[in-house]
C-alpha cells in the first residue's frame, strides 16, 4: 500500500470553522494544531468506520447503516454523541423526504414546460425569418428615394 | 397612504416584544443550530475515507451521513479540551502540544496515540 488511508484529509478550511466555533472568541489555532486536528479527524473516521462494519457483519449486512454508526459511537466510548447523532439523523431524514417530493414536483413541472416550449420556438423561429425579408425591401426603398 | 406606510416600516413605534425577536425574523434563527449544520463536511470525501477501509463493502448515505456530523462533533471535542490545556498555560493561541496534551489525558481519544509521528 503506497498510500495510507489517512492521507485523505478532510477540507482545511472546514476544519478551521468548526474549531474557531467550537472555541471562546479571541482564541487562535496554530496551522500545526489545526492540520493535526484534521488528520486525527480522518483516523476517527476510519476508526468509527471499522467498529460500524464489525456490527454490520455480525447483523450479516453488507452495507453500513445509520444504526451500526451509533452502535460504533457506544464502542468507542463516544456515547455523548449518540443523543446529538440521533437528533442530526431525524433532521437528515426529514431533509431529505423534503428534498424527493421537491425534486418530484419538479420532475412534473418541467415535463409540461418543455412540451409547452417546443411549441413557442418553432413560433419564434418563423417570426424571425419574416423580419429578415421585411428589412431587406425597407433598404431597397430608401436607396430609391435617395436617387 | 401614510398608514400604509408606516405599516411597510414597521418600527419603533410598534414593539411586539422583546428588542431580540426582531433581528431573530430577518436572519435565520441559531435557535435551531442542527438545521444550519446539517452537513458542513463534504459527504463525498467522508465516503472516500469509508471505502478506504477493504473490509467495507457498502454504505447507505446515511451512514456517512452520521460518520461526518460525528467527525464534526469530535473536532470540536478534541478542541476544547485541547484548549483547557492551552488556558492552563495562559495561552490564547492552540498548539499542536495541546493536542498532544488532550490525547494523552482523555481516554477515548486513545486510539489517537501513535498515530501523530
Amino acid at each position: 500500500m503506497a498510500e495510507r488511508p489517512e492521507d485523505l484529509n478532510l477540507p482545511n478550511a472546514v476544519i478551521t470553522r468548526i474549531i474557531k466555533e467550537a472555541l471562546p472568541d479571541g482564541v487562535n489555532i496554530s496551522k500545526e494544531a489545526r492540520s493535526a486536528i484534521s488528520r486525527a479527524a480522518s483516523v476517527f473516521v476510519l476508526y468509527a468506520t471499522s467498529c460500524a462494519n464489525n456490527f454490520a457483519m455480525k447483523g450479516k449486512r453488507k452495507t453500513l447503516n445509520a444504526s451500526d454508526v451509533l452502535s460504533a459511537m457506544e464502542e468507542m466510548e463516544f456515547q455523548r454523541f449518540v443523543t446529538p447523532l440521533k437528533e442530526a439523523l431525524e433532521a437528515y431524514r426529514r431533509e431529505q423526504k423534503g428534498k424527493k417530493e421537491a425534486s418530484e414536483q419538479k420532475k412534473k413541472d418541467k415535463d409540461k414546460k418543455t412540451d409547452s416550449e417546443e411549441q413557442d420556438k418553432s413560433r419564434d423561429e418563423d417570426n424571425d425569418e419574416d423580419e429578415e425579408r421585411m428589412e431587406e425591401e425597407e433598404q431597397n426603398e430608401e436607396e430609391e428615394v435617395d436617387n | 397612504m401614510a398608514a400604509a406606510a408606516t405599516a411597510g416600516s414597521g418600527t419603533p413605534q410598534e414593539e411586539e416584544g422583546p428588542g431580540g425577536e426582531a433581528p431573530a425574523s430577518q436572519a435565520q434563527a441559531p435557535t435551531s443550530a442542527t438545521g444550519a449544520r446539517l452537513s458542513r463536511l463534504p459527504l463525498a470525501r467522508v465516503k472516500a475515507l469509508v471505502k478506504a477501509d477493504p473490509d467495507v463493502t457498502l454504505a447507505g448515505q446515511e451512514a456517512i451521513f452520521i460518520l461526518a456530523r460525528a467527525a464534526e462533533l469530535f473536532v470540536e471535542t478534541i478542541a476544547k479540551d485541547a484548549y483547557c490545556c492551552a488556558q492552563q498555560g495562559k495561552r490564547k493561541t492552540l498548539q499542536r502540544r495541546d493536542l498532544d496534551n488532550a490525547i494523552e489525558a482523555v481516554d477515548e481519544f486513545a486510539f489517537l496515540e501513535g498515530e501523530f509521528c
